[in-house]
């Protein structure tokens, strides 16, 4: 495994009183495999991944448990200016909003080329020259011009494309990507998936790919990782899931997409609203809104309990749920 | 929900006639340069002529990507912004030739829901005072002593729980605060209501709930709906009709079964193509259009037909000629589903959404 999280519990200590935000998450990535972790706001799938990346804000966020294993190696134990080191060269993250993640007052060249002068000790006349590479290869057109550009030069999806570029820069093994596409409209987000699926398998690179979008999902993920509530409640291969859920949540979703053979009636609607994380309700956090919550689901938190080989649901009765 | 009615102030139209006709409608806004002398030095043609109409209880959906003139549509509806050029009919009368008294009373009947529920609510007033002002304005719906009872009608109407009334915007989460927007819309008891994205800002699970409202309310007062949005998918769940904007002009339009399974038109054909499909066996098999370059920059449209600068079948005509939209010439003999309007000198018809199989239905129980 490229990358491994077990058990990792972050928690934000406020003013209000302590927001549980991962509580108990355990996935991994293969080199070269993509993971998708669906999950809705406050789900807790961008906190895992800046813990990962070692980007918490710390205060007043909190790692109180867990490891993260990076080559087998614990991201946790390590000084920070050894995560300095990983952190850009060896995994890095494309951020949701291109236009607040770039520096506004400096050239994308600039921009791009740090990554070489800091990380490779390059002069800065060679690492302009790999600026424009890198553009070239992300496929922005007049690379050579636009080098000298500012952020606010370029449209959204190129934007986007300069961060990726800024990404793969010094050929990462582990790229997080957390709602790339979801500030793009469709024509220029089916180019952007595009090509950061293209880069990925000529890289060979692990990607773990963040986003609400259960469409986008099933277009480019090998693998799922439902949240809710800061827990994976469901994960399995990518085929598996849509054909049929092991969690009711994941159920809910897949059946509040709109279908056509269902048009003019009422849409499914998973009922009520998700939990507040400092008042998460005991035993399964999701039984509140559950179709098919018993007394037990009050009271017992469900372990990931095992479907197949491949596959694990966090449901007392994922048998149920699996079988209609 | 009888309590809530007041009979609609303006004339009632015949159920053939169109509730709301809108005919060539453009917005342009003047760039300027100089401070002293200012000189317009072009325009940014936001909209740039659009003709449609909407029926009493109809859907329209319009979609298009960000920059394509939608929400300026939609401002201009309900008079957040003047035409430049243009008519809106609301039952045969031109409201943007109307002022005072007059525009005041279709205004009442033309309300909007907006997209962000976080910034569309005042958050230093309750939701009392929120839902409850449009009756300021219009005392003549609701007397003073009858407006908190009607509030809290409206609050039980959207699903709320009355006793909130005194509550603030920041005590509700997304859903319930784009319930809070849905009410002050309902509020005046409007004919029209003019949907921008209201669902866009929500979480999936929450955004069903917001959509099932919706549609009973429709039916539950008699509503006409424009309802915007770039989610396909929606769209087309609750419309009736459907019109695809491209840089400022419809470039197709027809009832939803139409655009979505025999669209004709090549921009049309890449919107639909791109999005990404809920099935991951479809991943193979699907044949996807993938657009090259951005939208053109509204201030600098291209000659002809604008989607030209992106679109693979362009040819010189395209540049010269300014394609209408109507049926095109191929199909206004063949008739079916492929004769319906689309701006196109190349029209034809190109299945790009695999035709559904009955998903496994996972159990859940659709009421």
């Amino acid at each position: 495994m490229l990358l491994e999280v077990r058990d990792l519990h972050v928690e934000f200590r406020t003013r209000d009183g302590v927001a549980k935000a991962v509580n108990g998450v355990t996935y991994g990535v293969d080199a070269g495999e993509t993971l998708a972790v669906l999950g809705e706001s406050g789900s807790g799938k961008s906190v895992t991944a800046q813990a990962v990346m070692g980007i918490l804000d710390i205060p007043p966020g909190r790692i109180t448990g867990g490891e993260i294993l990076f080559q087998d190696r614990d991201l946790l134990t390590l000084k920070e200016d050894e995560r300095r080191k990983i952190r850009g060269a060896e995994m890095a993250m494309i951020f949701q909003d291109a236009l607040s993640s770039l520096n506004p007052v400096l050239t994308v060249g600039d921009q791009l080329g740090e990554m070489f002068v800091v990380h490779r000790g390059m002069s800065r006349k060679d690492a302009r020259a790999r600026a424009v590479e890198l553009m070239d290869r992300v496929r922005i057109p007049a690379a050579k011009e636009r080098v000298r550009q500012y952020p606010h030069q370029f449209s959204g999806g190129m934007r986007q494309r300069i961060m990726i570029a800024m990404a793969m820069a010094l050929e990462p093994k582990l790229i997080i990507a957390d709602e790339p596409t979801t500030a793009l409209d469709v024509t220029v987000q089916a180019q952007v998936m595009e090509l950061l699926a293209e880069l990925q398998r000529e890289l060979h690179m692990g990607l773990i790919l963040i986003t609400h979008d259960l469409g986008v999902v099933a277009d480019v993920a090998d693998r799922i990782a439902v949240m809710y509530a800061g827990r994976i409640v469901e994960s399995a291969p990518v085929h598996d899931i849509y054909k049929a859920p092991a969690h009711p949540y994941t159920r809910g979703l897949l059946d509040s997409i709109p279908r056509l053979d269902q048009k003019g009636q009422e849409l499914y609607a998973i009922k009520g609203l998700p939990p507040n994380l400092m008042h998460i309700p005991p035993g399964c956090a999701f039984h509140p809104r559950c179709p098919m919550a018993q007394d037990v689901c009050r009271t017992d938190e469900p372990p990931l309990y095992e479907v197949d080989e491949e596959r694990g649901s966090a449901c007392h009765f994922w048998r149920e749920c699996l079988h209609g | 929900m009888a309590s809530t009615s007041a009979a609609p102030a303006a004339p009632v139209a015949s159920p053939t006639e169109p509730i709301l006709e809108v005919t060539g409608l453009v917005k342009h806004y003047p760039l300027t340069r100089g401070v002293v002398f200012r000189k317009q030095v072009g325009a940014v043609k936001a909209v740039d002529g659009v003709d449609f109409t909407l029926s009493r209880g109809e859907t329209l959906g319009i979609v298009g990507e960000s920059g394509c003139g939608k929400s300026t549509v939609a401002k201009m509806l309900v008079n957040l912004e003047k035409p430049t050029a243009g008519r809106i009919r609301y039952k045969g009368e031109d409201v943007t030739k109307l002022s005072g008294r007059a525009l005041r009373a279709v205004r009442r009947n033309i309300q909007m829901v907006f997209q962000d529920p976080y910034t569309s609510l005042n958050p230093r007033m309750t939701v009392g005072d929120i839902i409850g002002e449009p009756y300021e304005i219009h005392p003549e719906v609701a007397p003073k002593g009858d407006r908190r009872k009607k509030v809290q009608d409206l609050l039980d109407v959207v699903g709320l729980n009355p006793e909130y009334i005194n509550r603030y915007p920041h005590q509700f989460s997304g859903g319930q605060r784009q319930r809070i927007g849905i009410a002050r819309g309902l509020a005046l008891r409007p004919e029209v209501i003019v949907a921008d994205e209201p669902v866009s800002a929500l979480d999936v699970s929450v955004q069903a709930q917001v959509i099932n409202l919706m549609a009973n309310l429709q039916s539950e007062f008699d509503l006409s709906y424009i309802f915007i949005a770039h989610d396909l998918s929606i769209v087309r769940h609750i419309s009736d009709r459907v019109a695809v904007m491209y840089l400022g002009r419809i470039v197709e339009t027809g009832r939803d079964a139409e655009i979505y399974e025999h669209p004709t038109h090549p921009y049309t054909q890449a919107l639909l193509s791109a999005v990404p499909v809920p099935d991951p066996e479809a991943r193979e098999h699907r044949e996807r259009i993938i657009l090259s370059g951005d939208v053109p920059s509204p201030t600098n449209i291209p000659s002809g037909c604008r989607f030209r600068t992106r679109c693979w079948k362009a040819q010189d005509r395209c540049a010269l000629e300014v394609p209408a939209l109507a049926v095109p010439a191929e199909f206004r003999h063949t008739g079916g589903p492929a004769a319906h309007d689309s701006a196109c000198h190349f029209a034809e018809e190109k299945q790009v959404v695999p035709p559904e199989e009955p998903r496994e239905d996972h159990g859940n129980e659709r009421a």
